[in-house]
């Protein structure tokens, strides 16, 4: 019997048995309902950054407005003086918005442990309360959402195991394997054949539900690349448990040996391997509970307003020479406003400093996580899955990055105009609009 | 009855493979056990660490205007509780610091979660994975191990020839199994209460108590499904694979989908609404025609009146003092509000979610292992409200020092000395007693013995004219 023949044949076993046909529908609507938590929580956040860029436009008008009028106080607070670059800087609402990526429609990855917008301003920085993570049910955040991740990673394995448990096994318990091997000239050949129908089988569902994926939140529009790496990539986890469920086969000789063998394997990689090393972890690295930053954004920024003048003016000088050569630098009457507003940059220093600390325990951690990867598949496979999608690790902390860059670049704009004593009008705000935004 | 489940054991005694697996997961839950008892208190120590020092601080403050010293703050750490190391519950995504500060009810953030890439979907390797996940698996492969034995072997007709019934007998396999079960749960159990022995107090003999009730149930659940199905099905693998079906669909499957559903079903606001609508309500007042600067005059002339002098100058009292605690008392209303609320919504999801257990008694175990715990979303939510509780206390200490410690209205400079700091008490929070949050899992408890009574009548009822197995 040619191999093609065994491959075509197995259809008919696959749909006389009830059980299997049941698990792969199962899995479809799973992995189906997993792409609309992707897309729903896609459309959420594009919906809430919407949101934010209306609000944004309209309080920007509202300054405009004042400008136009000459008026540069605020009504409810006259204390506010638009014209001066501090005030106006206050005024200027920028936003960093993490866009989400429609790759996430596959997968939610670490997308609800973090905020996705963040608004500036002098004194933000990265780690700020504000950043907690959308408003969820913490123990669905601890169940896991049932996304196509979890479907790919998780459920598709034991697709695979129900799809498979009985190859040769079943022939073995009912003494056909001899028959078999006359038929065939060689059972492996046999076995490898049925197995790559149901490969193929995975593979195409697999296939489909990724365009499915796609139409959902336009993966496309973006290009082909996310839609090309999660297919090799699922087709690489699909071959990966494959070849594990195929050593088991080829030796099995009882349906309760194999079933026991696949799932005790599934369980292994699945719960055991990457829960060890979760506990490694916090052990070896516990919780980081942010003392050093909490020194740096309080007790220390506190210290810096009871500093001599002179002292201020070195650390100033130190971060920023150029304003030596400011004329607010030599003016008795303006120097004490400039000197105790750039106070804030100072504070900046002091919490990027011990933000670097904590950055550098978390790449501890993530570093044990990736030498772990060798032994647990699934963590690899599933921080992979994280990448293309963007909600991992990563890109949270570029999205740290890049926060830290907007502050910096606010905290700039800020001491360029209090030290050379920029009078605001509706042009600069515009440009501190249009810069304060741009990241380079 | 109990010699069969007697014979069964001896049975399990000379199975070498059982045996072997036996051993290999009873050193895995002693390690799980070991290894979590080790986080839980090594994490404790971090903890207690970073809140000495936070205490220190502030008892050290220099003397300091107390409004100043609002905005200074404190900081809580989330602490970790002895039992978290049977169940780690949602401590993992929830936050572990909260600033307590005047004027605001900031939100918990530093989750262990945000600060690494994904590790384990499942959590770390703590007794109640093993128990939950791995333990059950076991169970349904030893059950039907033991019931299709004897099928296969022709023994279950010759005990039915000597005038034993089928229900005592799929009754008595349950049993044995769910024994085997209990066995695996105690040694956890006993090992973690060795571990602990000093720390041990009557909440957490209660609140262990109820966890391995919860288990025990759920165990049997299984055990006598398993059975079941392996003496009602001629063909008995269709029972392990239907079993086995029914485990993922019941572990991995309905929890994620009920609790997504759940969520869709009770909506919870987007972080930026909720602000926006505190922000409104903070402004305008509750009511929207209620302006702070209204609120500030009209508590201004009462404050003349009982006084009875014309302004604010001749108080003896510090009238900024008053109307700070008045703002935060305005605050607290509308924090109420809207966190209100939310803990609401919250609450109907838990509730919804404990629905689940009707359909799937995982549900209901995972309910309480973690409830019983201390670690589920509900406890979490104890902490936060008593935190705030504290911060409300706090800030009121230091209002009220500002209105009546010794300054005059406008002083700014005037400032508390030390030992007022330190006469401001720490945050301290106690595990609640079993019996007080006993009504809360209480449907857990219900739904999981209500499936262990459906299980046995199914082997009653089910099994009585079985003639054939």
């Amino acid at each position: 019997m040619k191999s093609l023949t065994i491959f075509l044949y197995e259809w008919k076993h696959f749909y006389r048995s009830p059980f299997k046909v049941i698990a792969l529908i199962l899995f479809i609507i799973a992995a189906a309902y997993g792409l609309h938590n992707g897309s729903e929580l896609y459309t959420t956040q594009h919906k809430e950054i919407e949101q934010i860029l209306e609000d944004v436009e309209a309080e920007k008008d509202k300054y405009l407005a004042l400008y136009e009028k000459g008026e540069y106080a605020l009504e409810d607070r006259p204390w506010i003086d638009i014209s001066t670059p501090y005030w106006a800087i206050w005024a200027t609402p920028t936003y960093y918005l993490k866009k989400p990526s429609p790759a996430m429609v596959y997968s939610i990855g670490q997308a609800e442990q973090y905020g996705f917008y963040k608004k500036i301003s002098v004194r933000s920085s990265p780690y700020d309360s504000d950043m907690a993570a959308e408003i969820a049910n913490p123990e669905r955040l601890q169940i896991g959402t049932l996304d196509f991740s979890f479907s790919l990673l998780f459920l598709l394995p034991l697709l695979l195991l129900i799809l498979l448990y009985n190859l040769r096994s079943t022939e073995a318990e009912q003494g056909f394997l001899p028959l078999v091997e006359v038929q065939t000239a060689s059972k492996n050949s046999w076995l490898l054949s049925r197995l790559a129908f149901y490969v193929v089988l995975c593979f195409i569902s697999l296939l489909a539900l990724l365009l499915y994926g796609a139409s959902l939140t336009g993966v496309f529009e973006n290009g082909i690349n996310a839609f090309v790496q999660m297919a090799l990539l699922s087709s690489t986890y699909l071959l990966f448990w494959s070849f594990v469920y195929y050593l088991i086969l080829r030796k099995g000789k009882s349906i309760l040996g194999n079933t026991l063998q696949m799932i005790g394997l599934w369980m292994i990689f699945t719960f055991i391997i990457p829960a060890v090393v979760h506990q490694g972890i916090s052990i070896l690295k516990p919780v980081n509970l942010m003392t050093d930053f909490i020194d740096a954004e309080r007790d220390q920024r506190w210290e810096l307003y009871d500093q001599a003048d002179s002292v201020i003016i070195a650390e100033l000088l130190d971060l920023y020479p150029s304003i030596e050569q400011t004329p607010v630098f030599t003016d008795e009457t303006k120097i004490g406003f400039a000197r105790s507003r750039s106070i804030f940059a100072l504070a900046n220093e002091l919490k990027r400093s011990s933000i670097q600390e904590v950055e550098a325990e978390n790449k501890l951690k993530n570093d044990f996580i990736e030498s772990s990867f060798w032994y647990n598949p699934l963590s690899f496979f599933q921080n992979k899955v994280n990448r293309i999608t963007e909600t991992h690790y990563d890109d949270y902390h570029e999205q740290r990055k890049a926060i830290q860059a907007l502050v910096d670049k606010r905290l700039d704009a800020l001491l360029d105009g209090l030290w050379n004593d920029v009078a605001v009008d509706k042009a600069t705000y515009e440009k501190y609009y249009e810069q304060l935004a741009e990241l380079e | 009855m109990w010699k069969i489940i007697k014979n069964e054991w001896l049975y399990y005694s000379r199975t070498r493979w059982l045996f072997g697996i036996s051993i290999g997961f009873v050193l895995v839950l002693l390690l799980s056990v070991l290894l979590g008892n080790y986080q839980t208190k090594n994490q404790s120590v971090q903890y207690k660490l970073a809140q000495d020092e936070l205490r220190a601080k502030w008892e050290n403050l220099k003397p300091m205007n107390p409004h100043r010293a609002a905005h200074y703050g404190t900081y809580i750490f989330k602490p970790v509780n002895l039992l978290n190391s049977l169940d780690d519950g949602v401590s993992a995504v929830t936050g572990n610091v909260l600033r307590v500060e005047g004027h605001v009810q900031n939100e918990i953030v530093h989750s262990e979660a945000s600060q690494m890439q994904v590790v384990s979907k499942f959590g770390k390797l703590k007794s109640a994975l093993l128990l939950q996940y791995i333990v059950p698996v076991l169970l349904i492969f030893l059950a039907f191990s033991s019931v299709s034995n004897e099928r296969q072997s022709g023994r279950f007709k010759l005990l039915l020839l000597q005038g034993s019934s089928p229900q005592k007998l799929i009754l008595a396999k349950s049993l044995s199994v769910w024994l085997y079960g209990v066995a695996l749960l105690s040694i956890s159990i006993v090992t973690y209460a060795l571990f602990n022995l000093q720390e041990i107090n009557a909440a957490l003999i209660e609140r262990t108590a109820l966890f391995f009730l919860s288990y025990a149930l759920y165990y049997f659940i299984i055990s006598a499904l398993t059975a079941f199905f392996t003496a009602r099905w001629q063909k008995s693998t269709l029972a392990l694979t239907t079993m086995l079906g029914l485990w993922i669909v019941w572990t991995i499957f309905l929890p994620n989908i009920a609790m997504s559903t759940v969520e869709q079903l009770h909506d919870l606001p987007s972080r930026n609404t909720l602000k926006a609508d505190m922000k409104e309500d903070r402004s305008k007042g509750l009511d929207g025609h209620n302006p702070a600067d209204e609120r500030k005059e009209e508590l201004e002339a009462s404050v003349l009146e009982e006084y009875g002098v014309d302004s604010l100058s001749q108080l003896p009292i510090n009238f900024d003092g008053l109307v700070m605690q008045a703002d935060e008392e305005y605050g607290n209303k509308v924090w109420d509000k809207h966190f209100g609320k939310l803990r609401e919504v919250l609450s109907q999801q838990k509730q919804a979610y404990q629905y689940g257990g009707l359909l799937d008694p995982f549900i209901s175990l995972q309910n309480a292992s973690m409830g019983f715990a201390a670690s589920d979303n509900l406890h979490h939510q104890d902490f936060l409200v008593k935190v705030e509780d504290y911060r409300r206390m706090f800030i009121k200490m230091l209002n009220d020092e500002h209105a009546y410690g010794g300054s005059k209205t406008g002083d700014w400079s005037w400032a508390a000395d030390n030992d007022f700091f330190k006469s401001v008490p720490d945050f301290t929070y106690e595990l609640s007693s079993a019996k007080s949050i006993l009504p809360r899992y209480f449907m857990d408890l219900l739904l999981l013995s209500a499936w262990t009574l459906v299980t046995i009548l199914l082997i009653l009822f089910g099994t009585k004219k079985m003639q054939n197995i």
